[in-house]
């Protein structure tokens, strides 16, 4: 037994209603989570995993592109330099072999030979004949140099040796750095040597002459890391260069060089060379370009891509969010309808069950009654035919048998209240004579109303015509009405309540009004006093529903229901009537005269 | 049509006792039983005019105490007199040929006027 009232309590403390709001707010909060993941799981995630492979993907495709780019350039470029330079020896050489040292040491055949050489670009400075012993024969060109003796100089040996030689970039005897190439030639046993320089701002603008980008650098490198031509910084011809050169290597290379450090010491962003060595001379040809503007084109689609991917997964992130929150909004509202829709099927279980017990009620106590009347009547009978000593007696005896008559048609008129009460739970539309319904009502809740200290009044029209209203679902909002009514008058000592009917011929409704003189509702419930659970009766006295239910009657019966209160002077609910039911209540209405028809 | 046969069916003794003297008194002849069997039985057994019936008794009730009557053909009127006073059991009484219906308490003067007119029924039917 003990094991049972505990199960019962719990039972009931679970079913407490802040239990279940709580256990409510959980649920939704779990709804909403698994919403929003679902969303994130289904389209935000694909949409990033696609969207960062494709980036991924096509930052490869164009790195690769700027790289071949790179090697085009660069190729091109050594093409270009190893072609200017082998025309150049190649031409040298002819001039060498085609003509004999003496008619080269006439000045005026070797300016011949020198424009010659010039004929399509200003290419060369200078040309000169030199004798075995470093001396020179024969000189065409800017500088004075006609007395100089080349035999310690180091390209002298190399050309007597080789045959042909070019130079690196070197300052000689006119102090500033050029290149030359010079061949020999061997004839009679003797050789002498046609020596050319090259026009270094020629052979500058023929490498340096190619932009890439603000940054790009295009220079050549001798094999001591010796600029042979200016980048575009500040170092000069012939100055150091820090470019990591590495070891001798066969075709071309691309590297990053990250680190580097500018003639300042300051450290040079990220930046992507390509270098390829020259066959001869061999001098490193280079073209570097800083990262960043490299792939600036990349970096720029790169960047607005993410963006773009990002702000639409989060567009759709956000819209998941918004749409989760409307639809958990949405369900909250329905489960509230739910709830109140129970609350109203529950509220009506308990009218039917009064109802039941009001019947059976009201049986048993008719049956007493009846007997009560025979036993009256008998009484009545026999003293019509008995002799009755003295006057007083056969008068008390009347007045008392009357009274008998009196209370039991009194206690009649309640059962049968008790029984109208009990009829039917269901809609039944029929006839409603609604002055009369409302006497009954007010004589039902009389005696409630009297033990508060509350007197009905009623103005009834007289004129007003039978409804056609379904009486069990009118009686319940009176009742809720009055009751309400009675409530309101709580803490003082009397008041009244004062029901009203008008007809309204030309609309064909009825207005119905109960007004009390209770404590009056304040503006601000007054606008929720329809509203579902909202109560201002103390916790245990009001489910908050009756005003609810009485709303949603009179709207189903076609009419409507209005308030009017003013705080500490009383509140009037006007009700209407329509004099016939709205269509879709017709159809009970038939289906009533049916029954009675086939009665 | 004083002198009609009544047969008074009511599981309240002191009701049947009551109402058979009072309807006696004014000239019918009563029978009174207190259940829907003993009422079938008595109907089959003799002839009444008119059966004065409760609907709520325990065992048979009026309702299955009607259908059984109607099932005897027999040229009797039934009224029905009954605490329960509800339109339905009234419209249901009325449908299985219950002549009319009448809830208690009433007067005897309401209750013998119902006889009479049952009785005239009954005779226009004879």
């Amino acid at each position: 037994m003990d094991a049972k009232v505990t199960r019962t309590s719990s039972s009931a403390r679970a079913a407490e209603p802040g239990d279940v709001a709580a256990v409510r707010t959980a649920a939704y909060s779990r709804l909403f989570r698994k919403f929003v993941l679902l969303t994130l799981l289904c389209s935000v995630v694909p949409l990033l995993l696609v969207g960062w492979g494709i980036n991924l993907h096509y930052t490869r495709f164009a790195k690769q592109r700027m790289l071949n780019y790179f090697e085009t350039q660069i190729d091109y470029h050594r093409k270009i330099i190893e072609m200017f330079i082998s025309e150049h020896s190649s031409k040298l050489q002819i001039i060498a072999r085609t003509h004999t040292r003496e008619h080269l040491a006439r000045v005026e055949n070797l300016q011949e030979a020198f424009n010659a050489l010039n004929r399509e670009m200003q290419a060369v400075t200078d040309l000169g004949l030199i004798d075995a012993q470093g001396n020179h024969l024969a000189y065409v060109g800017p500088y004075d140099l006609m007395s100089r003796n080349y035999a310690r100089e180091p390209w002298f040996r190399q050309v007597m040796e080789k045959g042909i030689f070019i130079s690196d970039m070197f300052m000689g005897f006119r102090r500033e750095p050029h290149f030359i190439i010079a061949v020999t030639q061997l004839k009679n046993g003797e050789k002498w040597i046609l020596r050319t320089t090259i026009n270094t701002e020629a052979f500058r603008a023929l490498v340096e002459n190619v932009r890439i980008g603000q940054t790009g650098q295009v220079y050549l490198l001798n094999q001591e890391g010796l600029f042979q031509t200016s980048p575009r910084s500040k170092s000069t011809i012939m100055g150091v260069s820090n470019y990591p050169m590495g070891p001798f290597h066969e075709g071309i290379q691309i590297r990053t060089l990250d680190g580097l450090q500018d003639d300042q010491g300051r450290t040079k962003p990220r930046q992507i060379a390509s270098q390829v060595w020259l066959k001869d001379p061999r001098w490193l040809l280079v073209v570097k370009q800083d990262y960043a503007e490299a792939f600036d084109d990349v970096n720029y689609a790169n960047t607005w891509t993410l963006i773009f991917l990002h702000v639409s997964a989060l567009s759709i992130l956000l819209a998941s969010i918004l749409i989760t929150r409307h639809m958990i909004t949405i369900i909250k509202r329905r489960d509230l309808q739910a709830d109140q829709l129970n609350e109203q099927v529950l509220q009506a279980g308990k009218l039917a069950s009064i109802g039941e017990l009001s019947a059976g009620v009201a049986h048993e106590i008719n049956n007493p009654l009846a007997i009560i009347l025979t036993e009256r009547q008998l009484v009545l009978d026999a003293a019509k035919h008995l002799p009755m000593e003295g006057p007083e007696f056969r008068e008390q005896l009347d007045d008392s048998l009357n009274q008998i008559d009196v209370q039991v048609q009194r206690c009649k008129r309640i059962t049968q209240n008790l029984l109208r009460f009990s009829r039917r739970t269901e809609s039944l539309i029929e006839p409603v004579d609604l002055n009369a319904f409302i006497r009954e009502v007010v004589e039902l809740m009389d005696r409630e109303a009297r033990s508060s200290g509350i007197k009905f009044f009623t103005e009834l029209d007289p004129t007003l015509p039978p409804l056609l209203s379904d009486p069990s679902q009118l009686q319940q909002v009176f009742l809720n009405l009055i009751t309400n009514a009675i409530d309101a008058h709580d803490g003082m000592p009397y008041g009244s309540i004062r029901l009203t009917t008008r007809a309204e011929e030309g609309l064909r409704q009825a207005h119905v009004a109960v007004a009390d003189t209770g404590s009056g509702i304040s503006p601000a419930h007054l606008a929720r006093i329809f509203d579902p659970f909202f109560t201002t009766k103390t916790v245990g006295k009001g489910t908050g529903l009756g005003l609810s239910i009485c709303y949603s009657i009179v709207k189903r019966l076609g009419g409507s229901i209005s308030v009017r209160s003013e705080k500490g002077k009383g509140t009037e609910f006007s009700i209407v009537l329509p004099y016939t039911p709205p269509p879709e209540l017709q159809e009970s209405l038939a289906e009533n005269t049916a029954r009675a028809k086939g009665a | 049509m004083t002198g009609s046969r009544v047969l008074l069916v009511d599981d309240e003794t002191i009701f049947t006792r009551n109402m058979s003297k009072l309807l006696t008194f004014r000239g019918y002849t009563v029978t009174a039983v207190n259940s829907g069997d003993a009422a079938i039985r008595e109907l089959e057994q003799n002839h009444f005019d008119v059966v004065v019936l409760d609907l709520k008794m325990p065992g048979m009730d009026g309702i299955t105490t009607l259908k059984e009557i109607q099932k005897l053909g027999l040229f009797t009127e039934t009224l029905i007199l009954t605490g329960h006073g509800s339109i339905d059991s009234a419209l249901e009484a009325m449908k299985l040929g219950a002549y009319d219906y009448l809830t208690k308490p009433c007067e005897i003067d309401e209750l013998v006027a119902k006889i009479e007119a049952a009785g005239a029924k009954k005779e226009g039917k004879d």
